[in-house]
Protein backbone atom coordinates (compact mmCIF):
# COMPACT_ATOMS: atom_id res chain seq x y z
CA UNK A 1 0.00 0.00 0.00
CA UNK A 2 1.17 3.51 -0.62
CA UNK A 3 2.78 5.07 2.38
CA UNK A 4 0.68 8.16 2.93
CA UNK A 5 2.16 9.71 5.95
CA UNK A 6 5.35 9.21 7.86
CA UNK A 7 3.18 9.71 10.92
CA UNK A 8 1.42 6.36 10.61
CA UNK A 9 4.69 4.46 10.42
CA UNK A 10 5.48 2.33 13.45
CA UNK A 11 9.11 1.62 14.09
CA UNK A 12 10.21 -1.97 13.67
CA UNK A 13 12.89 -3.88 11.83
CA UNK A 14 13.75 -2.75 8.30
CA UNK A 15 11.82 -4.63 5.65
CA UNK A 16 13.72 -7.48 4.07
CA UNK A 17 15.87 -7.10 1.02
CA UNK A 18 13.98 -7.15 -2.22
CA UNK A 19 14.05 -10.25 -4.37
CA UNK A 20 15.20 -10.15 -8.01
CA UNK A 21 12.58 -9.34 -10.64
CA UNK A 22 12.86 -12.78 -12.26
CA UNK A 23 11.95 -14.39 -8.93
CA UNK A 24 8.89 -12.15 -8.68
CA UNK A 25 7.84 -12.86 -12.24
CA UNK A 26 8.13 -16.59 -11.65
CA UNK A 27 5.71 -16.43 -8.71
CA UNK A 28 2.94 -14.27 -10.13
CA UNK A 29 -0.13 -16.42 -10.69
CA UNK A 30 -2.52 -13.47 -10.48
CA UNK A 31 -0.30 -10.44 -10.08
CA UNK A 32 -0.72 -9.26 -13.64
CA UNK A 33 -3.58 -11.08 -15.28
CA UNK A 34 -3.91 -11.40 -19.00
CA UNK A 35 -5.47 -8.19 -20.26
CA UNK A 36 -5.00 -9.20 -23.88
CA UNK A 37 -8.01 -11.47 -24.34
CA UNK A 38 -5.61 -14.40 -24.56
CA UNK A 39 -3.62 -12.97 -27.48
CA UNK A 40 -0.34 -13.92 -25.87
CA UNK A 41 -1.28 -17.59 -26.09
CA UNK A 42 -3.09 -17.69 -29.42
CA UNK A 43 -1.80 -20.60 -31.51
CA UNK A 44 -0.25 -20.22 -34.95
CA UNK A 45 -2.73 -20.24 -37.87
CA UNK A 46 -3.47 -23.51 -39.66
CA UNK A 47 -1.30 -23.91 -42.77
CA UNK A 48 -4.07 -25.04 -45.07
CA UNK A 49 -7.86 -25.03 -45.20
CA UNK A 50 -9.31 -27.58 -42.78
CA UNK A 51 -11.78 -30.26 -43.90
CA UNK A 52 -14.36 -29.02 -41.38
CA UNK A 53 -14.19 -25.22 -41.61
CA UNK A 54 -16.92 -24.54 -39.04
CA UNK A 55 -15.25 -26.79 -36.44
CA UNK A 56 -11.92 -25.10 -37.11
CA UNK A 57 -13.46 -21.64 -36.68
CA UNK A 58 -15.05 -22.75 -33.41
CA UNK A 59 -11.69 -24.10 -32.26
CA UNK A 60 -9.85 -20.82 -32.89
CA UNK A 61 -12.63 -18.76 -31.28
CA UNK A 62 -12.09 -21.05 -28.30
CA UNK A 63 -8.71 -19.35 -27.82
CA UNK A 64 -10.32 -15.96 -27.21
CA UNK A 65 -10.64 -15.19 -23.50
CA UNK A 66 -13.31 -13.11 -21.83
CA UNK A 67 -11.88 -9.69 -20.86
CA UNK A 68 -12.62 -10.27 -17.16
CA UNK A 69 -12.79 -13.99 -16.51
CA UNK A 70 -9.87 -16.19 -17.56
CA UNK A 71 -12.09 -18.59 -19.53
CA UNK A 72 -12.81 -18.57 -23.26
CA UNK A 73 -15.86 -16.98 -24.83
CA UNK A 74 -16.88 -20.49 -25.98
CA UNK A 75 -16.66 -21.84 -22.41
CA UNK A 76 -18.60 -18.81 -21.22
CA UNK A 77 -21.38 -19.76 -23.66
CA UNK A 78 -21.33 -16.59 -25.78
CA UNK A 79 -21.04 -18.43 -29.12
CA UNK A 80 -24.50 -19.45 -30.35
CA UNK A 81 -23.54 -20.65 -33.79
CA UNK A 82 -20.62 -21.01 -36.21
CA UNK A 83 -20.73 -21.43 -39.95
CA UNK A 84 -18.07 -21.48 -42.65
CA UNK A 85 -18.78 -21.27 -46.36
CA UNK A 86 -16.82 -20.01 -49.39
CA UNK A 87 -14.13 -18.41 -47.28
CA UNK A 88 -16.60 -16.57 -45.04
CA UNK A 89 -16.73 -17.31 -41.31
CA UNK A 90 -20.02 -16.41 -39.62
CA UNK A 91 -20.39 -16.30 -35.86
CA UNK A 92 -23.56 -15.81 -33.85
CA UNK A 93 -22.35 -14.11 -30.73
CA UNK A 94 -24.22 -12.97 -27.64
CA UNK A 95 -23.10 -11.08 -24.53
CA UNK A 96 -23.84 -11.52 -20.87
CA UNK A 97 -25.85 -8.27 -20.79
CA UNK A 98 -27.15 -5.74 -23.29
CA UNK A 99 -25.08 -3.06 -21.58
CA UNK A 100 -21.97 -5.25 -21.49
CA UNK A 101 -19.07 -2.77 -21.40
CA UNK A 102 -16.75 -5.28 -23.09
CA UNK A 103 -18.69 -5.94 -26.32
CA UNK A 104 -16.24 -3.90 -28.31
CA UNK A 105 -13.22 -5.85 -27.03
CA UNK A 106 -14.87 -9.25 -27.42
CA UNK A 107 -15.97 -8.61 -31.01
CA UNK A 108 -12.56 -7.28 -31.92
CA UNK A 109 -10.77 -10.27 -30.36
CA UNK A 110 -13.05 -12.81 -32.04
CA UNK A 111 -12.72 -11.08 -35.38
CA UNK A 112 -8.93 -10.68 -35.11
CA UNK A 113 -8.39 -14.30 -34.11
CA UNK A 114 -10.44 -15.72 -36.98
CA UNK A 115 -8.91 -13.29 -39.47
CA UNK A 116 -5.44 -14.64 -38.59
CA UNK A 117 -6.35 -17.83 -40.50
CA UNK A 118 -5.14 -17.57 -44.13
CA UNK A 119 -8.05 -19.73 -45.40
CA UNK A 120 -10.61 -17.25 -44.04
CA UNK A 121 -11.39 -14.32 -46.39
CA UNK A 122 -14.18 -12.65 -44.43
CA UNK A 123 -15.49 -12.63 -40.86
CA UNK A 124 -19.11 -11.78 -40.09
CA UNK A 125 -20.23 -11.40 -36.51
CA UNK A 126 -23.97 -11.42 -35.82
CA UNK A 127 -25.07 -10.07 -32.47
CA UNK A 128 -27.76 -12.37 -31.07
CA UNK A 129 -29.93 -11.58 -28.05
CA UNK A 130 -32.45 -14.41 -28.23
CA UNK A 131 -32.37 -16.56 -26.20
CA UNK A 132 -30.80 -14.33 -23.58
CA UNK A 133 -27.57 -15.54 -22.03
CA UNK A 134 -27.73 -16.95 -18.51
CA UNK A 135 -25.08 -18.53 -16.31
CA UNK A 136 -26.58 -21.92 -17.29
CA UNK A 137 -24.73 -21.50 -20.62
CA UNK A 138 -21.29 -21.74 -19.02
CA UNK A 139 -19.73 -25.07 -19.98
CA UNK A 140 -18.68 -27.71 -17.45
CA UNK A 141 -15.03 -27.02 -18.21
CA UNK A 142 -15.62 -23.28 -17.78
CA UNK A 143 -17.30 -23.95 -14.45
CA UNK A 144 -14.40 -26.09 -13.26
CA UNK A 145 -11.87 -23.38 -14.18
CA UNK A 146 -13.91 -20.69 -12.43
CA UNK A 147 -14.37 -22.84 -9.34
CA UNK A 148 -10.60 -23.27 -9.09
CA UNK A 149 -10.34 -19.47 -8.97
CA UNK A 150 -13.01 -19.14 -6.33
CA UNK A 151 -15.76 -17.95 -8.67
CA UNK A 152 -19.13 -19.69 -8.35
CA UNK A 153 -21.37 -19.78 -11.42
CA UNK B 1 -2.70 -7.91 24.75
CA UNK B 2 0.99 -8.54 25.12
CA UNK B 3 3.90 -8.54 22.76
CA UNK B 4 3.92 -12.30 23.33
CA UNK B 5 0.43 -12.59 21.84
CA UNK B 6 1.56 -10.60 18.81
CA UNK B 7 4.55 -12.87 18.31
CA UNK B 8 2.40 -15.96 18.73
CA UNK B 9 -0.02 -14.78 16.08
CA UNK B 10 2.83 -13.97 13.67
CA UNK B 11 4.22 -17.46 14.28
CA UNK B 12 0.87 -19.12 13.54
CA UNK B 13 0.49 -17.02 10.39
CA UNK B 14 3.97 -18.03 9.23
CA UNK B 15 2.75 -21.61 9.58
CA UNK B 16 -0.07 -20.87 7.13
CA UNK B 17 -2.85 -19.92 9.55
CA UNK B 18 -5.68 -17.87 8.02
CA UNK B 19 -7.76 -15.60 10.28
CA UNK B 20 -11.49 -15.76 9.61
CA UNK B 21 -12.88 -13.16 12.01
CA UNK B 22 -11.90 -9.92 13.74
CA UNK B 23 -12.14 -11.70 17.13
CA UNK B 24 -8.95 -13.57 16.27
CA UNK B 25 -6.96 -10.36 15.69
CA UNK B 26 -4.40 -8.97 18.09
CA UNK B 27 -4.27 -5.17 18.48
CA UNK B 28 -1.19 -5.01 16.25
CA UNK B 29 -2.81 -7.08 13.52
CA UNK B 30 -6.00 -5.06 13.76
CA UNK B 31 -4.12 -1.77 13.47
CA UNK B 32 -2.18 -2.98 10.42
CA UNK B 33 -5.18 -4.34 8.53
CA UNK B 34 -7.28 -1.24 9.28
CA UNK B 35 -4.59 0.96 7.71
CA UNK B 36 -4.32 -1.37 4.72
CA UNK B 37 -8.07 -1.58 4.12
CA UNK B 38 -8.60 2.15 4.61
CA UNK B 39 -6.00 2.94 1.95
CA UNK B 40 -7.58 0.32 -0.32
CA UNK B 41 -11.14 1.59 0.19
CA UNK B 42 -10.25 5.27 -0.13
CA UNK B 43 -8.25 4.63 -3.29
CA UNK B 44 -11.12 2.79 -4.97
CA UNK B 45 -13.59 5.46 -3.83
CA UNK B 46 -11.56 8.44 -5.05
CA UNK B 47 -10.87 6.84 -8.41
CA UNK B 48 -14.62 7.07 -9.11
CA UNK B 49 -15.01 10.88 -9.22
CA UNK B 50 -11.68 11.19 -11.03
CA UNK B 51 -12.86 8.79 -13.75
CA UNK B 52 -16.37 10.22 -13.73
CA UNK B 53 -15.29 13.72 -14.66
CA UNK B 54 -12.99 12.33 -17.36
CA UNK B 55 -15.71 10.06 -18.78
CA UNK B 56 -17.59 13.15 -19.97
CA UNK B 57 -14.99 13.26 -22.73
CA UNK B 58 -15.88 9.78 -24.00
CA UNK B 59 -15.84 9.77 -27.80
CA UNK B 60 -19.14 7.85 -28.14
CA UNK B 61 -22.07 6.51 -26.13
CA UNK B 62 -20.69 2.96 -26.15
CA UNK B 63 -17.31 4.07 -24.90
CA UNK B 64 -18.99 6.09 -22.18
CA UNK B 65 -20.88 2.94 -21.12
CA UNK B 66 -17.51 1.18 -20.74
CA UNK B 67 -16.11 4.04 -18.68
CA UNK B 68 -19.19 4.13 -16.46
CA UNK B 69 -18.96 0.37 -15.92
CA UNK B 70 -15.43 0.91 -14.63
CA UNK B 71 -16.64 3.64 -12.27
CA UNK B 72 -19.41 1.40 -10.98
CA UNK B 73 -16.84 -1.36 -10.34
CA UNK B 74 -14.61 1.03 -8.40
CA UNK B 75 -17.47 2.11 -6.15
CA UNK B 76 -18.33 -1.52 -5.49
CA UNK B 77 -14.69 -2.30 -4.70
CA UNK B 78 -14.61 0.59 -2.25
CA UNK B 79 -17.75 -0.74 -0.60
CA UNK B 80 -16.22 -4.21 -0.25
CA UNK B 81 -13.27 -2.79 1.67
CA UNK B 82 -15.43 -0.46 3.83
CA UNK B 83 -17.69 -3.42 4.62
CA UNK B 84 -14.72 -5.46 5.83
CA UNK B 85 -13.73 -2.48 8.00
CA UNK B 86 -17.23 -2.43 9.47
CA UNK B 87 -16.71 -6.04 10.58
CA UNK B 88 -13.82 -4.68 12.66
CA UNK B 89 -16.03 -2.07 14.28
CA UNK B 90 -14.89 0.82 12.09
CA UNK B 91 -17.76 3.03 10.95
CA UNK B 92 -18.18 3.28 7.17
CA UNK B 93 -20.42 6.25 7.80
CA UNK B 94 -17.64 8.09 9.59
CA UNK B 95 -15.02 7.11 7.06
CA UNK B 96 -17.00 8.34 4.07
CA UNK B 97 -18.83 11.32 5.60
CA UNK B 98 -16.99 12.15 8.81
CA UNK B 99 -13.52 13.02 7.59
CA UNK B 100 -11.98 16.11 6.12
CA UNK B 101 -11.03 15.66 2.45
CA UNK B 102 -7.31 15.74 3.27
CA UNK B 103 -7.75 12.88 5.76
CA UNK B 104 -8.61 10.32 3.09
CA UNK B 105 -5.75 7.90 2.51
CA UNK B 106 -5.78 7.46 -1.26
CA UNK B 107 -2.58 8.16 -3.18
CA UNK B 108 -1.71 11.63 -4.44
CA UNK B 109 -2.34 10.42 -8.01
CA UNK B 110 -6.08 10.47 -7.34
CA UNK B 111 -5.96 14.09 -6.29
CA UNK B 112 -5.12 15.08 -9.85
CA UNK B 113 -7.54 16.18 -12.56
CA UNK B 114 -8.00 13.84 -15.52
CA UNK B 115 -8.79 16.37 -18.21
CA UNK B 116 -9.46 14.30 -21.30
CA UNK B 117 -10.17 10.80 -22.62
CA UNK B 118 -6.46 10.04 -23.08
CA UNK B 119 -5.78 10.77 -19.41
CA UNK B 120 -8.63 8.46 -18.40
CA UNK B 121 -7.34 5.55 -20.45
CA UNK B 122 -3.74 6.03 -19.31
CA UNK B 123 -5.08 6.10 -15.73
CA UNK B 124 -6.68 2.72 -16.52
CA UNK B 125 -3.45 1.48 -18.05
CA UNK B 126 -1.16 2.78 -15.28
CA UNK B 127 -3.14 3.35 -12.06
CA UNK B 128 -5.41 0.31 -12.39
CA UNK B 129 -2.35 -1.78 -13.21
CA UNK B 130 -0.78 -0.52 -9.98
CA UNK B 131 -4.00 -1.54 -8.23
CA UNK B 132 -3.75 -5.03 -9.71
CA UNK B 133 -0.09 -5.34 -8.64
CA UNK B 134 -0.97 -4.27 -5.10
CA UNK B 135 -4.25 -6.13 -4.68
CA UNK B 136 -3.13 -9.22 -6.62
CA UNK B 137 -0.31 -9.50 -4.11
CA UNK B 138 -2.71 -9.02 -1.20
CA UNK B 139 -5.01 -11.67 -2.70
CA UNK B 140 -2.20 -14.22 -2.92
CA UNK B 141 -0.62 -13.53 0.43
CA UNK B 142 -3.14 -12.11 2.88
CA UNK B 143 -3.65 -13.98 6.13
CA UNK B 144 -7.22 -12.60 6.39
CA UNK B 145 -9.65 -15.05 4.76
CA UNK B 146 -12.61 -12.70 4.14
CA UNK B 147 -10.36 -10.26 2.27
CA UNK B 148 -8.73 -13.02 0.23
CA UNK B 149 -12.14 -14.21 -1.01
CA UNK B 150 -13.45 -10.70 -1.66
CA UNK B 151 -10.46 -9.88 -3.85
CA UNK B 152 -11.25 -12.62 -6.38
CA UNK B 153 -13.99 -10.46 -7.86
CA UNK B 154 -12.02 -7.23 -7.48
CA UNK B 155 -8.97 -8.54 -9.33
CA UNK B 156 -10.99 -9.91 -12.24
CA UNK B 157 -12.86 -6.67 -12.71
CA UNK B 158 -9.64 -4.70 -12.55
CA UNK B 159 -8.43 -6.82 -15.47
CA UNK B 160 -11.17 -5.32 -17.61
CA UNK B 161 -10.12 -1.81 -16.55
CA UNK B 162 -6.56 -2.60 -17.53
CA UNK B 163 -7.80 -3.98 -20.83
CA UNK B 164 -9.75 -0.79 -21.43
CA UNK B 165 -6.60 1.21 -20.81
CA UNK B 166 -4.41 -0.91 -23.07
CA UNK B 167 -6.85 -1.06 -25.99
CA UNK B 168 -7.31 2.70 -25.98
CA UNK B 169 -3.63 3.46 -25.52
CA UNK B 170 -2.99 1.28 -28.57
CA UNK B 171 -5.68 3.10 -30.59
CA UNK B 172 -4.35 6.53 -29.69
CA UNK B 173 -0.77 5.46 -30.38
CA UNK B 174 -1.76 4.19 -33.83
CA UNK B 175 -3.78 7.29 -34.65
CA UNK B 176 -0.61 9.39 -34.85
CA UNK B 177 -0.45 13.18 -34.90
CA UNK B 178 -2.16 15.11 -32.12
CA UNK B 179 -3.64 11.96 -30.53
CA UNK B 180 -0.22 10.36 -30.10
CA UNK B 181 1.29 13.60 -28.80
CA UNK B 182 -1.50 13.88 -26.25
CA UNK B 183 -0.91 10.26 -25.21
CA UNK B 184 2.79 10.95 -24.72
CA UNK B 185 2.01 13.98 -22.54
CA UNK B 186 -0.21 11.76 -20.35
CA UNK B 187 2.56 9.19 -20.01
CA UNK B 188 5.06 11.93 -19.11
CA UNK B 189 3.21 12.91 -15.93
CA UNK B 190 1.40 9.69 -15.09
CA UNK B 191 4.35 7.29 -15.28
CA UNK B 192 6.36 9.02 -12.49
CA UNK B 193 3.09 9.53 -10.59
CA UNK B 194 2.53 5.77 -10.46
CA UNK B 195 6.17 5.05 -9.61
CA UNK B 196 5.85 7.37 -6.60
CA UNK B 197 2.52 5.73 -5.64
CA UNK B 198 4.33 2.58 -4.47
CA UNK B 199 5.90 4.62 -1.70
CA UNK B 200 9.19 4.61 0.19
CA UNK B 201 12.04 2.49 -1.14
CA UNK B 202 12.67 -0.63 0.94
CA UNK B 203 15.96 0.57 2.39
CA UNK B 204 14.23 3.59 3.96
CA UNK B 205 11.05 1.84 5.03
CA UNK B 206 10.56 0.76 8.61
CA UNK B 207 6.82 0.19 8.68
CA UNK B 208 6.60 -3.53 8.17
CA UNK B 209 3.43 -4.55 10.03
CA UNK B 210 1.73 -5.51 6.79
CA UNK B 211 4.58 -7.87 5.90
CA UNK B 212 5.00 -9.26 9.45
CA UNK B 213 1.33 -10.23 9.64
CA UNK B 214 1.37 -11.35 6.02
CA UNK B 215 -1.23 -8.86 4.92
CA UNK B 216 0.83 -8.62 1.76
CA UNK B 217 3.82 -10.47 0.36
CA UNK B 218 5.79 -8.04 -1.76
CA UNK B 219 7.76 -4.97 -0.69
CA UNK B 220 7.29 -1.52 -2.23
CA UNK B 221 10.34 -1.89 -4.46
CA UNK B 222 9.26 -5.36 -5.56
CA UNK B 223 5.83 -4.03 -6.51
CA UNK B 224 7.44 -1.13 -8.36
CA UNK B 225 9.58 -3.57 -10.35
CA UNK B 226 6.59 -5.74 -11.13
CA UNK B 227 4.60 -2.74 -12.36
CA UNK B 228 7.47 -1.57 -14.57
CA UNK B 229 7.98 -5.08 -15.95
CA UNK B 230 4.64 -4.86 -17.74
CA UNK B 231 4.26 -1.09 -18.19
CA UNK B 232 7.65 -0.32 -19.77
CA UNK B 233 7.38 -2.99 -22.52
CA UNK B 234 3.78 -1.92 -23.22
CA UNK B 235 4.80 1.70 -23.72
CA UNK B 236 7.93 0.87 -25.69
CA UNK B 237 5.85 -1.38 -27.96
CA UNK B 238 3.55 1.58 -28.67
CA UNK B 239 6.47 3.87 -29.46
CA UNK B 240 5.97 5.89 -26.27
CA UNK B 241 8.91 7.23 -24.33
CA UNK B 242 9.12 6.36 -20.63
CA UNK B 243 11.76 7.54 -18.13
CA UNK B 244 12.87 3.99 -17.23
CA UNK B 245 14.64 1.10 -18.92
CA UNK B 246 15.58 -2.51 -18.33
CA UNK B 247 19.18 -2.89 -17.20
CA UNK B 248 20.49 -6.18 -18.63
CA UNK B 249 23.38 -6.46 -16.19
CA UNK B 250 21.32 -5.73 -13.08
CA UNK B 251 18.34 -7.72 -14.44
CA UNK B 252 15.92 -5.10 -13.25
CA UNK B 253 14.24 -1.87 -14.29
CA UNK B 254 16.07 1.36 -13.60
CA UNK B 255 14.60 4.87 -13.46
CA UNK B 256 16.16 7.48 -15.72
CA UNK B 257 15.28 10.46 -13.53
CA UNK B 258 15.98 11.61 -9.98
CA UNK B 259 13.66 9.74 -7.64
CA UNK B 260 11.86 11.08 -5.76
CA UNK B 261 11.50 14.49 -7.34
CA UNK B 262 9.21 17.50 -7.18
CA UNK B 263 5.94 17.79 -9.09
CA UNK B 264 4.11 20.84 -10.36
CA UNK B 265 0.43 19.86 -10.31
CA UNK B 266 -0.76 22.96 -12.15
CA UNK B 267 1.56 22.33 -15.08
CA UNK B 268 1.31 18.52 -14.71
CA UNK B 269 5.05 18.47 -14.91
CA UNK B 270 7.79 16.64 -12.97
CA UNK B 271 10.80 18.82 -12.20
CA UNK B 272 13.48 16.31 -13.22
CA UNK B 273 16.00 19.12 -13.72
CA UNK B 274 15.72 20.24 -10.08
CA UNK B 275 17.16 16.92 -8.95
CA UNK B 276 16.33 14.51 -6.16
CA UNK B 277 14.32 15.65 -3.14
CA UNK B 278 13.85 13.98 0.24
CA UNK B 279 10.99 11.65 1.06
CA UNK B 280 10.01 14.06 3.82
CA UNK B 281 9.38 16.63 1.08
CA UNK B 282 7.26 14.04 -0.78
CA UNK B 283 5.22 13.32 2.39
CA UNK B 284 4.69 17.07 2.79
CA UNK B 285 3.35 17.33 -0.76
CA UNK B 286 1.10 14.30 -0.21
CA UNK B 287 -0.21 15.66 3.08
CA UNK B 288 -1.00 18.96 1.38
CA UNK B 289 -3.13 16.92 -1.07
CA UNK B 290 -3.56 17.71 -4.76
CA UNK B 291 -5.74 20.16 -6.68
CA UNK B 292 -8.87 17.97 -6.95
CA UNK B 293 -8.97 16.55 -3.42
CA UNK B 294 -11.87 18.61 -2.08
CA UNK B 295 -13.87 18.50 -5.28
CA UNK B 296 -13.62 14.71 -5.55
CA UNK B 297 -14.63 14.14 -1.93
CA UNK B 298 -17.52 16.58 -2.28
CA UNK B 299 -18.54 14.83 -5.47
CA UNK B 300 -18.95 11.40 -3.85
CA UNK B 301 -20.89 12.91 -0.95
CA UNK B 302 -23.08 15.34 -2.87
CA UNK B 303 -26.12 13.24 -3.63
CA UNK B 304 -26.61 12.18 -0.05
CA UNK B 305 -29.96 13.42 1.19
CA UNK B 306 -31.16 14.26 -2.27
CA UNK B 307 -31.65 10.64 -3.31
CA UNK B 308 -34.93 10.45 -1.41
CA UNK B 309 -36.22 13.55 -3.19
CA UNK B 310 -35.47 11.98 -6.58
CA UNK B 311 -37.57 8.98 -5.58
CA UNK B 312 -40.59 11.07 -4.61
Amino acid sequence: MAELSAGIATVSAPVRRRRPLKTLLAMRPMALPDASGGRDSWSAPLGEAPADGAAAVRAVVGEVLDPELPISVVELGLVYGVDFEDGTARIDLTFTATACPCMDFIKQDVSDRIAMEPWVDRVEINEVWDPPWTTARISEEGRRKLARLGVGA
Amino acid sequence: MSQRAEEQLKERIRGGYILESPEEMTPGYRRAIIIQLTVQADTELMSAPAYWLAARHAPSTNTQVSAHAIIQDELAHANIAYRLLEDMGVSKEKLVYGREPHEFKHPYGFDQPLDNWAELVVANGFFDRAGICLLGDVHRNTSYGPLKRALVKVDMEETFHLRHGEVWMRRLARAGGAATELLQRCVDWMFPMTIEWFGLPDDLKRHSGQLDYQLKGLTNDELRQLWMSSTVPLCEGLGLKVPAHYDEAAEEYVLDYPFPCEYDPEAKHWLFDDGEITWDAVFERWKGRGPMNERYVESVRRSRGTVSSWLN
